[in-house]
């Protein structure tokens, strides 16, 4: 098996406002000064899972002094929304479907007054039972749009005759975002009806489309800026806008700039999560492992309304083979219809679905058999002729076998192995486990029309340039690689460039930057809009170094003595921009500088500013058959995880994690890193302490960092290595590059897959066991009842049994603190 | 009563002195920061002083002794309590327009992606190098920055940062600490405070006596320390902003001393104090108030604080339970002191009298042959609050292992924090062998009730309990048998 080779480290550009995060500089959208007579907005949300409203008073309330509106569903021109289906109010009018929704919209004049008026508003209800959980959703037949289906082969005949089968459940809870900047939205109303919204959003497009179509105006009349964000990762994606809506009916109501905020309380409570999922397989195995069948059937949590839930579904569908090629293959899925929040984008989308249920069955298979679960994943992943996926693309610029075995070495796995398997001999010793799982991540949206990209880029006389994309800058360094792009096109030093914030009145119609595509997409429109420039600017070239300096449109056009330079179209292959300079190959001796060039061609009457546009070719995705093109590529990577269980509490640690990841030849090393790191410990966060806890009543109760518990510095593992190989194979992307922003995060069931593997060694030399059933997330407790089931047994049982009503196991309890 | 009072606070912002009177004193300090000083820098998230966002370096005159900027939470003190204190704001660290060493690494390292979180890591990670200090190690990194949440990132690269940082900075205090700053500070704390705006009143009185007599006169009035908690109730709307009588002009309440074996904490001695003086005295004392709290709550909370409070998963109650833990009391009558045992009378209530309140705490030091260990277990094992927290300490015969006097405390089990009586009296004169763990461990599940909650089951908690029990068992005997 060929190794790959490692890409050593390159300098990169830092992040483009890394010198403004530093200072304090860097401004958010609450960090824009107040006008003197902006409202603070506050909104009014239900606290019933499911109720009928009767009555909604705000008299009390718009009495209070500094109390400026209070606005309900009547005020809206248009209260339906919804990117897929439009089947969610913006304001709940007769019925409340989730505890969050919003129903009363309140401006007022301090966050004193705001505080006091919200408490004044009386909604009044009659409540109605609510559908808290998939298996009640499935009972009650509530589902969201059909069953999806992608087959390939005979999946139950297959199985039927498999040597081996095993069946099961897979459980993934939801995830909070938890962006460090919540939803936030400025609406500032101009001259003539129009409104400037400034939103924390990853969606520019969609807020405006929102705003407009909610006032009843023409989107012509609605800008929105967005500068950047404090974060998203999926939480901005479609539900930012509604926050706009509510900012820009204040200030629609008022003529005056209107500022809502969301406190971090107020939004994990109102907005979806990841969504949950419930997965029933049955695989199909022969006796060295090798997978026959797959039969699965995905059931995914949607909360109230349909969101971008039906298209998780698709992507979680897509992601069931992962890294491994399955023969024959049922994939069947559907989207419940709950009465929580509704659940949206989040990093990955529905690839973690997918990934976990796959990575599940490739430890289970190990287990089963008592093979190191490592060869079993290598014997099954995509390789030579078996590169066809269930849905019917090919695998094509395929390194996973490469990188299974590159990372084996290089993290000294079979050493390790037998070390940890020493270990694990003594019963004193804290379990520790290992595991080493893959991510093939498809890129591009399955949704075949969002995969266009726009830019605008203008050229000014002093020669720096300015350039304005759909994409929208979250942290993840978009606008720093746009910026390398267009400079390295120009042959410019990077701080010529500037890349503006993203407004729908530059770049209009966009599509959101999500699924990792917000370089591919829009970088490569603003390349686009560089080539139109860089072809007038060479035919000006070729014009101008034969005319004598002092005849220079420069010198000349203000008198116009001379005939004008008329370019023509031309061959530009010969013409060399570098340095600042341009030159034609053959005569370096005769470069112009850039702004010179620039200059003359603005004299000469050329246009310096252009738009770019890329769609993304070959894409022929069918939802319905269920078969086709569904992405333009995928980013691989593999990682091996090593925990250690605290046999006393429960307690994970990740000792060690070694990451390799293909993502191309990338633009910014440095950006790709960040994302491989940040969006693995995400995944970590994931699976073992981020626990959503919903009361009987499907109240979210952890709803803040003191309850929900995102990764501290100290759960990073003890050593960490990350590592990019080098593949400039990737031909169909923009200059050979791969995305990296979900696809790493998807690598953290390496440690869900560790801590099965570690309390796996109870039963090592035993075959035909089954893994334990850790579900997303694997909490201390969760790991502690699987640990120690026979002090459960002894300590809560008998104490349960006296106490009356009590119930201790699941999410069902009071909060005692 | 000192007849020149003071209808406002004294502050420095970055080198600059503000009198604050009015509505303004009881904003949140990154609330006025934010909207009234234009200071945009300082970040709020949770508004719970978990994530860190809203992190500001603080000085506190009456704390003398440490000449440095300690970080601090913004989002959950008012303006009023940093009385006497200088503060320094994320856009004070440039020098001439020239990023700081501190700034210019995390640059270097690509350690901010989306940014809103960097201005408070950048202010916890500048307060690391105030002091000359030894070469800096991952650990110590990761201990100064646990109160700053980071989603972006994942760490590491903050962490290299702070460890390509050159040694050789000029420490903060020496660029923003004047004679007259320190002056100013000085002449404004021998003064008392008495702030009235709208239905809000704070007063700092110079002396118990008149803290008592200010009880007295407001009877609604609340007693604040570091208020960590208070504060978050506040910004949740749990609490309402009632007449408050605030203890940080009292000089001898910052006092910490060690006396006949015993240390006497004042009600104004916070936690990173305490840290500091127990590290040779209590060394388990110290490396347990490592992972409690968050450097920047660890600088405001106090002990004192702590018992006040009185949450049954409270960190230091359990041990303050197991070392003759005491509360001094200032009432009527003036001292009168009371065993840390007889403090609770339910959850969150105090055995005090109208107008009483805690002046100084004192716990005693274990002696070589005792045993201490403290310990919690939570969802996350940093910056969490308890599910269950515990202190043991047994006094064991070094020869043959016979518990001479067993102490176990549990919080989290109970509506408070309790001393486990039944299970110490059984373990009194045993042996520590398997069979008498076995026993023991089942009395001891007599003696817990405790409560299903978010943070996890009541059988998770009693296996919790358990195995902590196993877990002391085991180190202290250094055996094998204690394995669940």
């Amino acid at each position: 098996m060929r190794r790959l080779d490692i890409l050593p480290l390159m300098e990169s550009l830092p992040h483009d406002s890394a010198h403004l995060h530093v200072t304090g500089a860097a401004e958010y959208i609450d960090d824009r000064p107040f006008y003197p007579n902006e409202p603070h907005v506050g909104l009014v949300y239900s606290p019933h899972a499911k109720a009928r409203i009767v009555a909604i008073d705000f008299s009390k309330a718009m009495s209070l002094p500094g109390v400026v509106c209070a606005l309900k569903a009547d005020y809206l021109h248009h209260n339906r929304w919804g990117s897929i289906f439009p089947d969610q109010p913006l304001l709940a009018e007769h019925q409340v479907n989730y505890v969050g929704e919003v129903i009363v919209v309140v401006g007022a004049e301090s966050p004193a007054a705001l505080r006091e008026a919200l408490k004044m508003v009386k909604v009044q209800y009659v409540l109605e039972k609510p559908i808290l959980s998939i298996d009640e959703a499935i009972e009650e037949t509530s589902f969201i749009g059909s069953e999806r289906l992608i087959a390939k082969g005979e999946a139950e005949a297959q199985l039927a005759s498999s040597p081996h089968r095993l069946s099961g459940v897979v459980t993934l809870k939801g995830a909070d975002h938890f962006y460090l900047e919540n939803q936030t939205a400025i609406a500032y109303p101009l001259e003539d009806g129009q409104l400037e919204i400034h939103s924390s959003t990853q969606h520019p497009t969609e807020t405006q489309s929102l705003v407009a179509e909610a006032l009843g105006l023409p989107l012509s009349a609605v800008v929105c800026i967005t500068k950047r964000l404090g974060g998203a990762f999926g939480g901005k994606e479609t539900q930012a806008a509604p926050f706009a809506v509510y900012a820009a009916m204040v200030a629609h109501a008022t003529k005056r700039p209107a500022r809502l905020v969301l406190s971090k309380d107020d939004d994990m409570v109102i907005t979806g999560k990841r969504n949950p999922y419930q997965v029933h397989y049955q695989v199909g195995f022969d006796a060295k492992g090798l997978m026959t069948a797959l039969d699965c059937h995905l059931y995914g949590d949607g909360g109230a309304y349909a969101d971008l839930s039906t298209a998780v579904l698709e992507r979680a569908m897509t992601h069931v083979d992962n890294a491994y090629f399955i023969p024959h293959a049922r994939i069947r899925g559907v989207v419940c219809r709950t009465n929580y929040h509704p659940h949206t984008a989040f990093r990955g989308f529905g690839g973690p679905k997918g990934v976990a249920v796959i990575e599940h069955i490739m430890e289970e298979i190990g287990h089963f058999l008592q093979i190191d679960a490592l060869d079993i994943r290598k014997l099954n992943c995509y390789q030579g002729a078996r590169n066809v996926t269930p849905y019917g693309q090919t695998v094509a610029n395929n390194l996973l076998p490469e990188l299974f075995t590159t990372l084996e070495e290089r993290c000294d796995y079979r050493a390790r192995r037998s070390a940890l398997d020493a270990w694990n001999q003594d019963p004193e010793h804290n379990p520790r486990g290992m595991s080493l799982t893959a991510i093939k991540f498809g890129i591009s949206f399955i949704t075949r029309f969002l995969n266009q990209g726009h830019a605008l880029v203008h050229i000014f006389r002093d020669g720096s340039v300015q350039v304005a994309t759909g994409a929208v800058e979250m942290g993840q360094g978009v606008q720093v690689r746009i910026k390398s792009l267009v400079a390295e096109f120009f042959g410019l030093k990077a701080e010529r460039v500037r890349v503006l914030a993203t407004a729908t009145d530059k770049s209009a119609n966009t599509s959101p930057t999500a699924a990792s595509s917000g370089t591919d997409l829009n970088g490569t429109a603003a390349v686009a809009a560089c080539q139109q420039l860089k072809e007038r600017l060479a035919a000006m070239l070729v014009k101008l170094i034969d005319v004598p300096l002092e005849l220079w449109p420069q010198k000349t056009a203000g008198l116009g003595f001379m005939p004008e330079i008329d370019i023509a179209p031309m061959d530009n292959s010969d013409v060399v921009f570098e340095h600042g300079r341009v030159y034609v190959r053959h005569t370096p001796e005769q470069s112009v500088d850039f702004a010179d060039l620039v200059n003359a061609a603005y004299l000469s009457r050329l246009p310096l500013s252009a738009y770019g546009f890329y769609k993304v070719p070959g894409l022929d995705f069918n939802k319905l058959s269920g078969q086709g093109q569904a992405f333009l590529y995928f980013t691989q990577g593999v990682a091996c995880s090593e925990v250690e269980i605290d046999r006393f509490t429960g307690e994970v640690k990740v000792l060690r994690a070694d990451i390799l990841m293909d993502v191309g030849r990338p633009i910014n090393e440095a950006m790709d890193n960040g994302q491989i790191a940040g969006g693995f410990i995400q995944g970590v966060g994931y699976v073992t302490t981020e626990n959503l806890f919903y009361n009987q009543e499907g109240r979210l109760m952890s709803h803040s960092p003191s309850t929900y518990k995102i990764p501290n510095i100290h759960d990073i593992p003890r050593i960490f290595n990350i590592e990019l190989v080098k593949n400039e194979g990737n031909t169909v992307n923009l200059q050979g590059t791969k995305a990296s922003g979900e696809p790493p995060l998807m690598l953290c069931f390496s440690v869900w897959n560790a801590l099965k593997n570690a309390l796996a060694y109870r039963h090592r030399g035993q075959k035909g066991m089954r893994l334990a059933k850790l579900p997303v997330p694997a909490t201390a407790e969760v790991v502690l009842r699987e640990l120690r089931p026979h002090a459960f047994l002894a300590w809560e049982q008998p104490f349960l049994a006296s106490r009356q009503g009590a119930k201790a196991h699941g999410n069902k309890a009071k909060s005692a603190f | 009563m000192t007849a020149k009072v003071r209808d406002y606070v004294v502050l420095f912002i970055n080198g600059q002195r503000h009198d604050i009177r009015g509505a303004d004193a009881f904003m949140m300090l990154a609330d006025f920061l934010r909207y009234q000083m234009k200071l945009t820098g300082t970040k709020i998230v949770c508004a719970e002083g978990d994530c860190g966002a809203c992190t500001v370096l603080c000085y506190r005159h009456s704390e003398s002794a440490q000449s440095v900027f300690l970080p601090q939470n913004a989002c959950i003190i008012t303006v009023a309590q940093l009385d006497g204190c200088h503060i320094l704001t994320v856009e004070a660290l440039t020098e001439n327009g020239s990023l700081s060493a501190i700034q210019q690494a995390i640059v270097a390292a690509h350690g901010s992606q989306c940014g809103f979180c960097t201005p408070g890591f950048v202010m916890a990670m500048s307060a690391i190098f105030q002091t000359p200090h030894k070469p800096l190690c991952e650990q110590k990194v990761k201990n100064c920055l646990t109160g700053n949440l980071c989603r972006c990132t994942g760490y590491q690269s903050l962490i290299d940062a702070a460890l390509a940082v050159p040694h050789s900075i000029k420490p903060l205090f020496e660029r923003f600490s004047t004679a007259e700053t320190d002056g100013a500070l000085r002449e404004a704390v021998a003064m008392p405070v008495h702030l009235v705006h709208d239905k809000y009143t704070m007063v700092a009185p110079l002396s118990l006596t008149d803290a008592h007599h200010w009880l007295k006169t407001l009877p609604a009035a609340r007693v604040l320390a570091g208020a960590t908690d208070f504060g978050v109730a506040l910004n949740k709307g749990k609490a309402a902003l009632c007449p408050m009588v605030s203890l940080h002009l009292i000089k001898e309440l910052y006092d910490v001393i060690e006396e006949n074996g015993r240390i006497m904490v004042g009600a104004r001695v916070t936690l990173n104090s305490l840290r500091r003086f127990s590290k040779t005295l209590i060394p388990e004392l110290a490396s347990f108030l490592n992972i409690f709290g968050s450097p920047q709550i660890k600088n405001a909370a106090t002990l004192v604080g702590n018992i006040a409070n009185g949450s049954p998963i409270g960190d230091t109650l359990p041990f303050l339970m197991v070392c003759d833990g005491q509360v001094h009391v200032w009432g009527e009558q003036g001292e009168r002191v009371m065993a840390m045992a007889d403090v609770y009378r339910g959850y969150k209530t105090l055995a005090l009298k109208p107008h009483e309140f805690i002046s100084h705490a004192s716990f005693a030091i274990p002696k070589k042959s005792h045993k201490l260990r403290l310990d919690k277990a939570s969802q996350r094992k940093d910056l969490d609050i308890s599910t269950v927290n515990s202190a043991f300490c047994f006094e064991l015969d070094d020869v043959s292992s016979t518990v001479k006097e067993a102490r176990i405390a549990f919080g989290g089990v109970q509506a408070t924090v309790v001393r486990l009586k039944k299970t110490e009296v059984f373990l009194q004169g045993k042996v520590l062998s398997p069979h008498t763990i076995e026993r023991a461990s089942v009395i001891l599940q007599k003696e817990v009730a405790p409560l299903s909650d978010l943070r996890g089951t009541s059988g998770y908690r009693r296996v919790l309990a358990d195995g902590l029990f196993r877990r002391y068992c085991h180190q202290v005997k250094g055996n094998e048998d204690a394995s669940p």
